[in-house]
């Protein structure tokens, strides 16, 4: 059972963000019981909604004197169970920081508050004929600090590189409420240590990012979409493996499975793949218009050497979102055939994606569980998604089992056990397959660094919960 | 008080590193890591130290084409690595000054990702993992060799660009790429650098980037200054793109003949000058840093325009030339500091220092990474 706060907490903490931003009614604490990661639900004691920096300082200041944890969350769509309340702690929301706080075209610089939404910002930078690259598929929902806490990604960081290459800078709320400013793009990072490229990724356990600085790009002149339906899966992964190895360099390369096909075209968001092909396969290429076709066409002769039935290519917006549709809503349509989904991730050698997917199926099959595939496969980047139904015990545990089982086979194909949605809650007991317990011992220091009493987060990321206590 | 070691040693394993620097914590001795043997900066302090050469930790462990990715021994030379990477069409796009002589190990303690990061993205940015012996000879780890990994916090960040400070870095695994077929470098000159930085804020604007861009005092004898341009692609998008780049100029560039001796020339030039200082500052503020920089009459300026990232070589330094071409800089949000001090232990000047609290920071990782403090000669220079 969650303890409620004492009446003096709670009025501290409505002096400083107002009444309304304090949130303690049960029914209102519902929907922060969990983020994306449905499984797990824990109710928060509290939930406050600071404005400004100045307020997340006084709020952190507050609560680490009463020495109660601290849970930021942003839109609550992680993965990982990174904003998963902790049974003592207070969950510090960032949604009424979602202010753009300066375009700066000339320097091609973004400064935001962390409660921004990923697609806003692409949007609001567009009249400049500027975009912000990292596109995490959940990004018409998902926060910048979110973001930055998990180091995200997206189809298109294949070409454009993930979150931590376009944070410049960043103000963030320590423990003991120290605001402290790091980095920032006119500085020379190499005279320090790089302290920015440290706090991407934290998974909220260093501290509150309360302003971000970021690096925008030119928007590309021209963009080509193709689909290639193939047979298997086996078909597909090589069509990449050539299209990779030919030098080119596609902007996404993205597969979806049989099982997520049928859920799509089953689902309200049919996108017109055909239900009997094994995988589809979306490539994408952008830039200067001049070399899109060749690039188009070279893919598309990869995609039928390596023994594609049919390739589809998009001419105008309207044919590309089609083709993107199905991609896009895998998510959403699997909702829709179990009452839950556990999303994994994991990354391996590109080289070895086609055995990789070849064991899972198997895994699958073993379990008796349905596994659909969507993911980003130009960097080895796999999301098998496991369907279940979270009321039958029986069922998660052959759930967890097969879980950990794919786990240890990416590992041991040479790659980690989480390429993008980051280690949360759902991970930490993985976390000994990729780390020794020197290194590990490492990374509790490194974090003791910018919060010694362990407020921020406490008990995600790292495994063994006894040392964190 | 300038030091110099007792002596060099040349470990082979990463058994040997960490056997090093548990014996230097247990006899108070300190650890000066170097790769590629160039001048070292001079060491403040009175205490003992040992220099520790990583040259034996030589060659490549594994490279899988089909992957992009390769992982070399940390004292492996770059030209060894550009060699085995060009065999098979691949290229690794860092262009810090005379990269080839560099190791694997030191470029990436060093973190210079030179101009080409504008079309590529930074050296940190590319380094998928590491291993690296601590200060007090814990091996670790770091990352891994896939493009995508946030299993725990990213303690490579933090390495790259450590220049020493944290831990020997004993190997390294990058993310490499596809050769581009055209490499085409396009030249605009005038008689005063001042007079190419409206041209170097347009190309910044531009619709189309370029994968670099860097104004130069000089490319050669009796040249006047310069913006260099290089585009990547295939011959159709580098035709486009110099097209675009001309109309959204209103100027014709000059194209260089040799791409790869002007590239070298400017990525070169004066980077071993007696003093080298690097100042950095929005590109806003170019011409401004321009004239800051002018007043200390350099030797050479080079400057990649994207981040308005300078390097300004000095037959001698005059401390407060120094000291106010800093304030300049910093008013404009930006920073100066020393990349290679002079032969003879001169003082340069005070130049740019994190801010206080993120000292704090840096001190504090720095404890975790050396709790004995043995790596103090690579921090003394701070
Ligand atoms: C349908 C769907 C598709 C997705 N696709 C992708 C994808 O393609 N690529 C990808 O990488 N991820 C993807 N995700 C995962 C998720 O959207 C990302 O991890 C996202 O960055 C989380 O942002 P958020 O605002 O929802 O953060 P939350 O879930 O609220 O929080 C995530 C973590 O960040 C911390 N945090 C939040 N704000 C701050 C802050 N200001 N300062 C410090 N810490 C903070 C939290 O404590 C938590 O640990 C997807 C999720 C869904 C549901």
């Amino acid at each position: 059972m969650t303890r409620p706060l004492a009446p003096d907490v709670v009025r501290g903490l409505t002096e400083i963000v107002g009444a309304a931003n304090v949130i303690t009614d049960p029914d209102r604490l519902l929907v922060y019981e969990s983020d994306g990661l449905s499984a797990y639900r824990v109710s928060p004691r509290a939930v406050v909604l600071p404005g400004t920096s100045d307020e997340v300082a006084a709020v952190v200041t507050l609560l680490h004197l009463e020495g109660i944890e601290i849970v930021p969350r942003g839109a609550g769509t992680g993965l990982s169970g990174g904003a998963l309340p902790t049974p003592d702690g207070v969950v510090v929301g960032t949604a009424r920081m979602n202010r753009i706080i300066e375009i700066d075209p000339e320097n091609r610089l973004a400064r935001v508050q962390p409660g921004v939404i990923n697609a806003r910002l692409t949007e609001a930078t567009q009249p400049y004929g500027l975009f912000y690259a990292p596109d995490p598929s959940s990004q018409s929902t998902c926060t910048l600090g979110g973001n930055v806490a998990e180091n995200s990604g997206g189809p298109h960081c294949l070409k454009y590189g993930v979150t931590s290459r376009y944070v410049t800078g960043l103000t963030v709320v320590l423990a003991g409420g120290r605001i402290v400013k790091l980095g920032g793009a006119g500085r020379d990072s190499a005279g320090g240590l790089d302290l920015v490229g440290l706090f991407v990724g934290s998974e909220g356990c260093f501290g509150i990012a309360t302003e971000i600085e970021v690096r925008l790009l030119p928007i590309a002149e021209g963009v080509r979409t193709l689909l290639g339906i193939f047979e298997t899966m086996e078909a597909a992964g090589h069509a990449v493996t050539e299209i990779m190895g030919s030098g080119l360099l596609p902007a996404a390369v993205e597969i979806i499975d049989r099982a997520t096909i049928e859920a799509v075209e089953a689902s309200i968001f049919a996108a017109g793949y055909p239900t009997d092909a094994g995988a589809a396969l979306v490539v994408e290429f952008d830039g200067t218009e001049a070399g899109l076709d060749l690039g188009a066409d070279r893919a598309e002769k990869c995609c039928f050497e390596a023994g594609a039935r049919e390739v589809r290519r998009a001419t105008s917006e309207a044919e590309r979102a089609a083709l993107w549709k199905g991609r896009k809503k895998a998510f959403g349509a699997m909702g829709r055939i179990a009452p839950d989904l556990l999303v994994q991730d994991a990354t391996v050698p590109r080289t070895k994606l086609p055995e990789v997917l070849a064991r899972i199926a198997e895994i699958g099959e073993r379990y008796d569980l349905k596994i659909a595939n969507v993911f980003h496969a130009g960097d080895g980047n796999l999301h098998p998604n496991i369907l279940f139904d979270r009321k039958n015990a029986e069922e998660l545990d052959r759930v967890e089992r097969a879980s950990t089982e794919i786990m240890h086979l990416c590992v041991d194909a040479g790659g980690t056990i989480t390429g993008e949605h980051g280690v949360g809650i759902d991970k930490r007991g993985y976390m000994s397959l990729v780390h020794n317990e020197t290194e590990l011992e490492m990374l509790r220091s490194v974090r003791a660094v910018f919060d010694p009493d362990r407020l921020f987060n406490r008990g995600k990321v790292l495994p063994d919960p006894l040392a964190e206590t | 008080m300038t030091a110099t070691p007792e002596s060099v040693v040349h470990p082979s394993s990463d058994a040997e590193v960490a056997e090093i620097m548990i014996d230097a914590s247990r006899e108070g001795v300190g650890i000066f890591p170097l790769s590629s043997g160039h001048r070292a900066h001079p060491v403040r302090g009175e205490r003992p130290y040992l220099e520790l050469s990583t040259t034996r930790l030589d060659g490549i462990v594994e490279y899988e084409p089909a992957d992009l990715t390769l992982t070399a021994r940390a004292g492996t030379s770059l030209a060894t690595i550009d060699e085995a990477l060009r065999a098979h069409g691949q290229w690794a796009p860092f262009d810090p000054p005379n990269v080839g002589e560099r190791s694997i190990g030191g470029l990436a303690a060093v973190g210079d990702s030179g101009p080409l990061w504008m079309g590529y993205g930074e050296l940190r940015n590319h380094v998928l993992g590491m291993t690296v012996v601590t200060g007090d000879g814990r091996m670790l780890s770091l990352g891994g060799r896939v493009v995508k990994n946030v299993a725990g916090y990213d303690l490579l960040k933090p390495m790259v660009g450590s220049r020493g400070s944290l831990a020997v870095v004993t190997s390294v695994c990058l993310r490499v790429y596809p050769e581009p077929s055209v490499d085409r470098v396009l030249l605009l000159r005038r008689d005063r650098l001042s007079d190419l930085v409206a041209a170097a804020h347009s190309v910044g604007t531009a619709p189309v980037m370029p994968v670099s861009s860097v104004l130069v005092d000089r490319t050669g004898v009796n040249e006047s200054p310069a913006l260099v341009i290089r585009l990547h692609g295939v011959e159709e998008t580098v035709g486009a793109d110099q097209a675009s780049l001309e109309g959204h100029l209103g100027i014709v560039f000059e194209q260089a003949p040799s791409a790869t001796a002007l590239c070298t020339a400017v990525r070169d030039r004066g980077a071993t000058s007696n003093v080298v200082l690097v100042a950095s500052a929005l590109p806003s503020a170019l011409s401004e840093v321009i004239r800051a920089l002018e007043r200390l009459e350099p030797e050479t300026i080079v400057a990649d325009t994207y981040a308005a990232r300078f390097r300004v070589g000095l037959s001698q330094a005059d401390p407060e030339a120094v000291g106010n071409a800093r304030a300049s800089i910093e008013r404009l949000g930006g920073t100066l500091r020393v990349a290679r001090f002079p032969a003879d232990g001169a003082e340069v000047g005070p130049t740019s220092e994190p801010s206080p609290a993120e000292k704090d920071l840096i001190i504090g990782i720095e404890k975790t990474f050396d709790p004995m403090g043995v790596l103090w000669p690579a921090r003394s220079r701070r």
